[in-house]
C-alpha cells in the first residue's frame, strides 16, 4: 500500500518508493507554476493550487534523499522565489538541503554552527531548533540532542511533536522512565492518539521485557494503555498485536504466581490494580479472534480492509501461529 | 443509487418548476380566489421528491462513533477517489490524523519519523545502501 504519492505521502517510505518518488521531479520541473507576467496580469493567468507547494516540498525531500540534488535545488529556488528566503519554513528547507548536501561530520558541523547564527538573530525560530536536534542525531551525539530537545520543551511545553522525539530519544538509549513520562506528556496534549496509546504501551513492555520475572505493574500499565489504544481504534492492528502480546504473557506469570500467592501480594506494592486471570484470558481472546480477522481479511484481498502494512499482517500471522503450536 | 437520486431530483425540480409557474399564472389571472389545491398537492409532490432525491445521492456518511471511524481509516488506509492536482497526484482520502506524532513505526521502527524533525543524513544512507545492494525488494 505504497503508492508513490507526493501531495500526501505515506508514513513509511522505502527506498524503491522514495525513487518512484523523485522520478516525478522532470515532470513537475517541467512547467513552472507561477507566471512571469508583471504583478496584476499574473494572478489572472497564474496557475498554482496550494497543492503545488506541497507537492513541491514533498519532491524536495524525495529529491535530496535520493541524491538529486540538482533537482532538489531546483525545487528550493522556486520555493525561495515564491515564499522569499526569509520565511522560516524556507530558512529550515535550505538548512535541510545544507545538511544532505555535506559531505563529512565537519561539514555537518558547520551547518550546525550556522543554525546557531539563525537562532541568535531569531531566537524564536522552532523549526531550526527541531533541525539541530536532527543534526546532533545525525552526528551520533544522541545525548547532546536530548539536551536540545528539553530545551526545546522548556520554551514551548504543547509542542507534541517534540515531546514524541524526546521519548523516542530516550527509548534510543534505554531510558525507560524518561521516555514513559515524555510519552505521558504527549498523551496530555493528544488524549486521543491510539498511536501515542500503543507507544507507551510498548515503552511499558520494554521497560520489563529484559526482567525475570516480568514486573506486574509494568504489564498491567502496558496492557491498559494496550486497552485504550483498542478502544479509541477499533481495527488497530498493532494494538490488538499488543494485546495479544501482553496477555499471554501476563497470563504465564499470572497463573505462575497463583500457585504462589504471598509472592504477588509483595510484589505489586504500587497502586496499579493487577486485572484478574479471568480478565486477561477474557481479552486474549478477543484481541486473538480480532487478529485472526484482520489477516484473513487482508489475505483474502477482500476491498476495505487494504490499508494494513503487509509487514504488519505477516507479524500478526507469526504471532498467532506461535501461540497455536505453544497450545497444542 | 446516485441514478435513482438523478431522477428523482430531476423530477422534483420539474414538478416544483410547473407549480411556481402555476401559482404566478393563477395569481395572474384570478388575483382574489384562493389557489386551487392541485397545485399544492404538485407543490408538496416535487418537495418530497426532491428531499428524497437529495437524501438518496448523499455520499456515504461517516461513522460517528470515535473507534469506528478511527477503525476505518486504519482498515481502509489512504485510496484516492478519482481526484487529482494539477501536477497529476491524486488527492488521497482522509488519513490518520496524529501521523504527524511520528509513533507508528515503533521504537526503531524504520518509518519517516516526525516531519520537524527528519533524519535526512539517515534516510540518504538507507538509500545509498539499498542502491549498492542491487535496488531490489
Amino acid at each position: 500500500m505504497t503508492q508513490a504519492n507526493l501531495l500526501s505521502p505515506p508514513s513509511n517510505i522505502p527506498p524503491q518508493t522514495a525513487l518512484a518518488l523523485s522520478q516525478k521531479a522532470p515532470l513537475i520541473l517541467s512547467s513552472s507554476p507561477t507566471s512571469s507576467l508583471p504583478w496584476p496580469l499574473s494572478l489572472l493567468v497564474s496557475r498554482e493550487t496550494p497543492e503545488t507547494w506541497t507537492v513541491h516540498e514533498n519532491l524536495f525531500f524525495s529529491a535530496l534523499r535520493t541524491g538529486d540534488e540538482n533537482s532538489a535545488l531546483a525545487l528550493l529556488q522556486r520555493l525561495e522565489a515564491r515564499f522569499g528566503d526569509h520565511s522560516e519554513r524556507i530558512i529550515t528547507l535550505r538548512g535541510i538541503y545544507n545538511e544532505a548536501t555535506s559531505k563529512s561530520d565537519a561539514d555537518l558541523e558547520k551547518v550546525f554552527d550556522a543554525y546557531e547564527k539563525i537562532l541568535r538573530d531569531d531566537p524564536t525560530n522552532m523549526s531550526i531548533r527541531k533541525r539541530r536536534v536532527a543534526v546532533l542525531k545525525a552526528l551520533g551525539r544522541p545525548a547532546d540532542a536530548i539536551t536540545a530537545v528539553t530545551v526545546l520543551l522548556q520554551h514551548s511545553p504543547t509542542d507534541a511533536e517534540a515531546w514524541a522525539e524526546a521519548s523516542e530519544l530516550y527509548a534510543s538509549m534505554a531510558a525507560w522512565g524518561q521516555a514513559i513520562y515524555a510519552a505521558e506528556e504527549v498523551l496530555l496534549i493528544t488524549p486521543n492518539a491510539w498511536s501515542a496509546h500503543a507507544h507507551i504501551a510498548t515503552l511499558h513492555y520494554l521497560s520489563t521485557a529484559s526482567n525475570n520475572p516480568p514486573n506486574l505493574s509494568s504489564l498491567a500499565l502496558s496492557l491498559k494503555h494496550f486497552c485504550r489504544s483498542v478502544e479509541l481504534n477499533d481495527s488497530y492492528l498493532r494494538g490488538f498485536y499488543g494485546l495479544k502480546l501482553i496477555t499471554s504473557k501476563l497470563n504465564g506469570v499470572l497463573s505462575d504466581s497463583a500457585s504462589a500467592p504471598n509472592k504477588r501480594t509483595t510484589q505489586d506494592d504500587d497502586d496499579i490494580p493487577v486485572p484478574s486471570i479471568e480478565t486477561v484470558k477474557k481479552l486474549e481472546e478477543i484481541a486473538t479472534s480480532k487478529l485472526a480477522e484482520m489477516v484473513r481479511q487482508f489475505k483474502s484481498g477482500k476491498k476495505g480492509w487494504q490499508g494494513y502494512d503487509e509487514a504488519e499482517v505477516i507479524a500478526a500471522r507469526e504471532l498467532l501461529d506461535r501461540d497455536g503450536k505453544t497450545e497444542r | 443509487m446516485a441514478a435513482l437520486g438523478t431522477v428523482l431530483n430531476g423530477v422534483g425540480a420539474l414538478f416544483l418548476t410547473h407549480a411556481v409557474y402555476s401559482t404566478h399564472e393563477h395569481t395572474a389571472t384570478f388575483a382574489t380566489t384562493p389557489l386551487p389545491l392541485d397545485i399544492s398537492l404538485e407543490l408538496l409532490t416535487s418537495i418530497l421528491l426532491l428531499s428524497l432525491g437529495i437524501v438518496i445521492s448523499f455520499a456515504p456518511l461517516k461513522p460517528i462513533q470515535y473507534a469506528q471511524w478511527a477503525g476505518q481509516i486504519s482498515r481502509e488506509g489512504r485510496h484516492g477517489e478519482g481526484r487529482y492536482t494539477r501536477e497529476g497526484e491524486e488527492i488521497l482520502s482522509e488519513g490518520d490524523p496524529y501521523a504527524f506524532l511520528g509513533l507508528d513505526s515503533g521504537i526503531g521502527g524504520k518509518g519517516e519519523g516526525r516531519r520537524g524533525f527528519w533524519d535526512v543524513k539517515g534516510k540518504r544512507k538507507e538509500y545509498e545502501e539499498w542502491v549498492r545492494d542491487g535496488g531490489k525488494q
